[in-house]
């Protein structure tokens, strides 16, 4: 049998701003996961770096330590690619006031 | 007196039941003679999806109810103080999983289309709950779970109808504990979405509309604290002949159908033969609510 291989949309045509995550996304049975981060409109202000997060229980969350510079205009995409994340994930990021960038966030896992 | 065929019909029927009864993965459904898909979670999604909205031109078009839907997950349920709960048969459930916030709801979706209008029996076991983010019980957090059909007939049939029978268990709203199956038959109006030429768009899930199952009131083993789940069995049979429910059984109930009514509506320009199942989620509070599925099984009279 093939190896598992999912697309997960984590976030879709949502408006960030502040602090702004995905929701959690449980992916244990995953060895490595790609994250995309898509601009689906014009980013307004600065693009701040957005942070991989992992945690032990879906609720506790900490710096798995890989970084990516959020897309700076229309249709541009950030990449992380993570391993040993154990069983949860998100993205997670911090606007200035003001700034904001309309997401598309997908996962791509793969047994 | 059994003719010939009939002796033959039960024998076939005997050996399949055996068969079915041997299997251990089958032996915990009743299927119909056809196995339309055997779902376990430990071998991936099995095609249950994000339910996404109808758009054009914009995902601004989408309407909110649907925008608010996330991926399901796999997940082997697990839990902060006791580790990964697991399912019945292997790790892996699939996870519908709600935003935190009052009112939120999450859907999953698997799309077939049908190829005979007759019985269908839709089997699963599921159990739900809310995220451990309290040392407390939490049994009036989740809402609502539940599940639907999305039909419609074939495009020879005379006065074809899209039909959508939905069933959900109403767990609770404002800290009461309600406890009881519903069933609705409207939906909100039809939205056009982009020109709407193509597209219409009418969220069926909203919370109006909801009517009780006649003698619908059930308590589930809900457990006795947050991350303790047990799982429970549904089972949903529909003719889609009729278009018409015909029975419904959770755990040791079997209720009264003869008053349920599906949301029915006319047939739509590009739905013909669609056989649509889904799983829904719904929390009452600012807490995230998990609705689990350990396996399904649909099954048809063909």
């Amino acid at each position: 049998m093939l190896p598992e291989n999912i697309t997960a949309i984590l976030a879709r045509n949502e408006e960030w701003t502040g602090e702004a995550t995905t929701e959690p996304y449980e992916a244990g049975w995953a060895r490595e996961a790609v994250i995309f981060v898509r601009a689906l409109k014009q980013p307004v202000g600065p693009a701040p770096l957005a942070r991989i997060e992992i945690s032990p229980d879906g609720m506790h969350w900490i710096p798995e330590g890989t970084q990516m510079q959020m897309p700076t205009e229309k249709d541009g995409i950030a990449v992380a690619r993570i391993a040993h994340f154990g069983n949860w994930l998100r993205v997670s990021t911090s606007f200035e006031d003001g700034a904001s960038c309309t997401v598309l966030v997908t996962a791509h896992l793969k047994a | 007196m059994l003719t010939r065929n009939d002796a033959n019909g039960d024998l076939a029927e005997a050996i399949r039941q055996a068969m079915n009864l041997s299997n251990p993965v089958l032996s915990r459904f009743d299927p119909l003679p056809r196995i339309i898909s055997l779902d376990e979670f430990s071998r991936g999604h099995c095609g249950w999806s994000q339910l996404v909205g109808n758009y054009e031109d914009t995902l601004d078009s989408m309407l909110p109810g649907y925008a608010q839907h996330t991926s399901a997950m796999l997940s082997t349920l697990p839990h902060w103080d006791a580790g990964s709960h697991g399912g019945m048969g292997s790790s892996y459930a699939l996870k519908i999983a709600t935003r935190p916030r009052p009112g939120a709801q999450n859907v999953a979706i698997k799309r077939l289309t049908f190829r005979k209008r007759g019985p269908i029996r839709f089997e699963a076991y599921f159990t739900f709950k809310p995220e451990a983010t309290e040392l407390k019980l939490g049994e009036t957090d989740v809402r609502s779970v539940g599940f639907l059909f999305d039909l419609q007939g074939g495009d020879r049939d005379n006065g074809a109808e899209r039909v959508m029978p939905h069933l959900r268990f109403f767990n609770a709203e404002g800290g009461r504990h309600l406890q009881k199956w519903q069933f609705k038959n409207e939906t909100t109006r039809f939205h056009p979405v982009g020109s709407g030429e193509k597209t219409l768009s009418h969220y069926h899930l909203a919370p109006e509309g909801w009517q009780d199952l006649p003698d619908g009131s059930q308590r589930l083993c809900y457990n006795e604290i947050a991350t303790k789940v047990n799982w429970s069995y549904l089972r949903f049979d529909f003719d889609l002949a009729e278009m018409k429910a015909l029975s419904f059984q959770c755990n040791d109930r079997v209720f009264d159908m003869s008053g349920f009514e599906s949301i029915r509506m006319p047939a739509m320009k590009n739905l013909w033969c669609m056989l649509n199942f889904c799983f829904f989620a719904e929390t009452d509070v600012a807490k995230r609510a998990f609705l689990y599925v350990d396996s399904v099984c649909i099954s048809g009279d063909f």
